[in-house]
């Protein structure tokens, strides 16, 4: 019991539970001093979750420190937590290994929990007519499928930029460690916060909460829009941390141009993030402020515009989209040149064009909106910013195409993560510019078409390369190496049926099927193609059900492997797994280019004092 | 030798203080009689490079020295520097936000406020700005009373600001936020810029109190320093804030 309580999570869960009801006393009992009519369910329960979230804060003990110089008291600088064992990863740790571990744990957690919504409503798809769902509840798991699994992609990448960027640039942590922690533990209330909706009514937006639609939902829109907003800090002081650390962290002798890809790829993501997810934030909170105050900003009737939501939405939204792939892009530049054994093509070209994208997909948001009555004269420029994008887009690929070219490909299940990566962001990749033109936009929009788009960009450039991360850096987090026969298997479960899956999408989209609906017209027979989607998603989740077994495994019957697993250049696997405490004892010093695979006896980096 | 660069930076500061005030008072003429958009946004945009280039430093973010001790004082500082400009970049971006939903809904109008009730507001913070920034000098060469004052000075106009904002203007504003475009329009705007003046009055108190307890010395203040910059970062937002809800084109009625 006491072991229990003195983990920070749980401290903080409990808190969480108190501060919610302590915020709904407050709330009511401010009122009924006020004289106003003490119930009124929607703010009190707003008010209840935000005081949730800070007494979840306050019970981790992420702010502890901040209290303590506000108080002007010292602090300790480097805190050695690793006496806790296991449980400093239950707790408020300042280390950036076990912040990736904690932000990678979550985010297989939400991963679990949004795919379960989407195989709940795919099973209610299988066939026409509503089976199992009532409709408010189809629109629920679909609006909140979206919304969980895009946060998890947001904890996904965190855990990887987390624990990666340090060790690449040869940092004993990141910039500012406090901060860092902060990052991760904002995230979970968020989460139950967003996930509580699901008790209050649900919403039936989608994960846009468009209004006037999420004006008129029910009360569990605000939790969404709260939980939104809140994980969104997880996000910019996530990338505000990344960003300062890339820039004042580095080894000395690491020239920007002698980074590791996948900091260049952190670098772009986090410019991102550190910007446009304040307008996300911001036009929800405008959304909550409407429902509360009655302030009409999105009221057509009373001078509002509800395509202004639209603007301040996409334009995180679609960037959002470049958070999402830019890590997983970077991750197979990075990977590539270890199973082909060959040189990164164009390095220069690559690091160039993640900060090409990123910049670029700042000028294209209103590629979602030539339908929503949006000013036309808009129409034509943001059509072409939007082809533009396949432009930086097409030189990672041809990179990709020229590293492998030739060279001595082994297939170990990273190597067939990437590959599988590669191929399905191509298809999300090409699906992308018929809905840049206008005119065909016209047609395909809302359609099952782009659903098929975006699960193929975001399978191929956030979940196939997470799993080739997994697989690849696991020895370097846990020592032991995860089974290659059961990733295999998770492999050939996961690929095939998603590939099939995400073209059937695309094919009855063509034909007529629109997105965001619960049943459909019989007379389109497309029964048949819904089936066969339904049992190819189960078959996707049960690969991830062999991950889950795979990892249970390797942490029971795994033998330990210390050394470079991989033959790898980079500097994490040059000292042994898994990672020491304080990650290198001596200064590294770069001597080499970073993927100079295939010439031997070239080195990328040396420690000092070394031959 | 020292004496000489203490007395140049506190008469730089009041020199900029000047400035921006004869630059206010040009504004809100040109407001009241030639009531060009943009003339206004060049003035605010001059305003505001003022402030940003001599009471916020932004060219010590590019005086960084790579050279010296991952572990010294001096390196981590420069550290802290930036972290807190990428978070004032990202800020602006929600204050920016709010800019284009204003500029979306009411276009050339602007709310029907009290003009004095305006102008007293922008000159309490314009003030508190000025004692702000010679709380930093200040402290930065030893005068640890001016620096104790001048904070405490800061502290107060900043409520006062508060008080005018939430207490008078809300108040005797003829319209509520549910009325309408310019209702929402002035409440989001003139709440969440209050609620960052009001982060900024803690972040003054904290200061304040541990500037009493002596925890600041000439070498080491970038908890004054932090403070200093987000003030004046508050400060440059209603620099443009006030032209957009006060004197941009003609009222809504
Ligand atoms: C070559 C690159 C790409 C192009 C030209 C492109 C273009 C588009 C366009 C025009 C739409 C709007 C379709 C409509 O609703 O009418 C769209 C939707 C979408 N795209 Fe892409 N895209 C590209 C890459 C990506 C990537 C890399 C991702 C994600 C990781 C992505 C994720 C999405 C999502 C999530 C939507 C749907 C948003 C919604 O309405 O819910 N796209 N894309
Ligand atoms: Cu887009």
């Amino acid at each position: 019991m006491k072991v229990i309580l003195s983990l920070g999570l749980i401290r903080g869960l409990l808190w969480q539970l108190l501060g919610t009801a302590l915020g709904i006393g407050f709330f009511t009992l401010v009122r009924a001093l006020l004289g106003l009519p003490s119930w009124e369910a929607e703010p009190a329960i707003v008010v209840g979750a935000l005081f949730g979230a800070l007494f979840f804060l306050l019970g981790v003990g992420v702010l502890n420190d901040w209290l303590k110089w506000a108080a002007g008291e010292p602090t300790e600088d480097h805190v050695d937590d690793s006496h806790l064992g296991w449980r400093r990863y239950f707790g408020p740790s300042l280390d950036h290994k076990v912040i990736g571990v904690q932000y990678l744990v979550l985010s297989l957690v939400l991963m679990s929990v949004g795919g379960l919504f989407a195989l709940l409503f795919r099973t209610e798809l299988a066939q026409v007519q509503m089976q199992f769902l009532s409709l408010d509840q189809y629109n629920t798991l679909m609006s909140l499928h979206g919304m969980v699994m895009i946060i998890s992609i947001l904890m996904g990448i965190a855990a990887f930029m987390n624990y990666l960027v340090p060790l690449l640039i040869g940092a004993h942590d990141m910039a500012f460690p406090r901060l860092n922690a902060f990052s991760f533990w904002i995230a979970v209330p968020s989460a139950i916060i967003l996930l509580s909706s699901l008790a209050l009514g649900g919403f039936d937006t989608g994960w846009t909460g468009y209004p006037p639609l999420s004006v008129r939902a029910p009360i569990g829109i605000q939790m969404f829009l709260l939980g939104v907003s809140l994980s969104g800090f997880s996000s910019i002081l996530g990338g505000l941390n990344i960003i300062a650390t890339i820039v004042r962290m580095r080894a000395r002798s690491m020239t920007p141009f002698r980074m590791p890809i996948f900091v260049w790829s952190s670098l772009a993501t986090s410019i991102i993030s550190l910007t446009a997810t304040q307008l996300i934030g911001l036009s929800f909170q405008m959304v909550m402020l409407q429902r509360l105050f009655g302030m009409s900003f999105f009221d057509a009737t009373k001078g509002g515009n509800p395509i202004l939501f639209q603007h301040l939405f996409w334009f995180y939204s679609h960037p959002a989209v470049y958070i999402f792939v830019l890590p997983g892009l970077g991750i197979i530049s990075e990977l590539l040149p270890v199973f082909v054994r060959k040189p990164l093509f164009g390095y220069r070209w690559i690091a160039m064009s993640s900060l090409g994208i990123a910049l670029v997909g700042f000028l294209v948001w209103g590629h979602h909106m030539f339908t929503s009555g949006m000013a036309e004269y808009l129409r034509v420029p943001f059509m072409y910013s939007t082809l533009l994008v396949a432009v930086p887009t097409g030189i990672k690929f041809f990179s990709w195409l020229a590293t492998a070219w030739q060279g001595k490909i082994s297939f170990e299940t990273p190597m067939l993560f990437i590959l599988a990566g590669i191929v399905v962001f191509l298809l999300g990749g090409l699906s992308g510019p018929p809905h840049a033109v206008v005119s065909t936009n016209l047609h395909l929009h809302d359609s099952y078409f782009v659903v098929g788009h975006f699960h193929n960009a975001m399978y191929g450039g956030f979940v196939f390369p997470f799993f080739a991360a997994i697989f690849y850096w696991y020895p370097k987090i846990t020592g032991k190496r995860l089974s290659e026969t059961l990733g295999k298997i998770q492999f050939w479960l996961m690929a095939p049926s998603f590939v099939i899956m995400s073209l059937l999408m695309m094919r009855i989209g063509l034909l007529g099927m629109r997105r965001r609906i619960a049943d459909y017209e019989p007379a389109f027979g497309f029964e048949p193609y819904h089936l066969i989607m339904t049992i190819m998603a189960f078959l996707t989740a049960l690969g991830v059900v062999v991950f889950f077994i795979n990892v249970i495994y390797t942490q029971l019957k795994g033998q330990p492997v210390t050394g470079n697993v991989w033959n790898s250049r980079s500097p994490e696997w040059q000292v042994p797994s898994p990672m020491p405490v304080h990650n290198y004892e001596r200064e590294l010093i770069v001597v080499g280019e970073p993927y100079d695979y295939g010439s031997p006896g070239s080195r990328y980096v040396k420690f000092v004092g070394e031959a | 030798m020292a004496h000489t660069s203490k007395s140049k930076a506190f008469r730089l500061g009041l020199l900029v203080f000047i400035a921006l005030v004869v630059l206010t008072v040009v504004e809100f003429f040109l407001a009241v009689y030639l009531n060009v958009w943009l003339l206004l946004v060049i003035v605010a945009l001059c305003k505001a490079g003022l402030v940003i280039y001599y009471y916020m430093h932004v060219y010590r973010l590019f005086q960084a020295d790579t050279t010296l001790d991952r572990n010294s004082y001096a390196y981590k500082l420069a550290t802290n520097r930036l972290g807190l400009w990428l978070f004032l970049v990202s800020d602006s971006f929600v204050f920016g936000g709010l800019m284009v939903a204003r500029i979306n809904l009411l276009g050339l109008t602007h709310p029907h406020l009290e003009q004095t009730v305006g102008l007293i507001v922008t000159s309490v913070l314009l003030v508190s700005s000025f004692f702000m920034n010679r709380a930093e000098t200040a402290i930065a060469h030893g005068k640890r009373n001016q620096f104790v004052a001048s904070t405490a000075i800061t502290l107060i106009l900043g409520i006062a600001f508060l008080v005018g904002v939430i207490g008078v203007e809300w108040r005797i504003a003829p319209f509520g936020p549910a009325d309408g475009a310019h209702g929402a329009v002035f409440y989001s705007m003139t709440g969440f810029h209050a609620f960052h003046v009001f982060t900024g009055i803690i972040f003054l108190a904290i200061v304040l109190r541990n500037g009493l307890r002596g925890c600041y010395s000439s070498e080491r203040h970038w908890g004054v320093e932090a403070c200093a910059v987000y003030w004046h970062f508050v400060d440059v937002v209603w620099i443009f804030y006030y032209p957009a809800l006060y004197l941009i084109g003609t009222v809504i009625e």
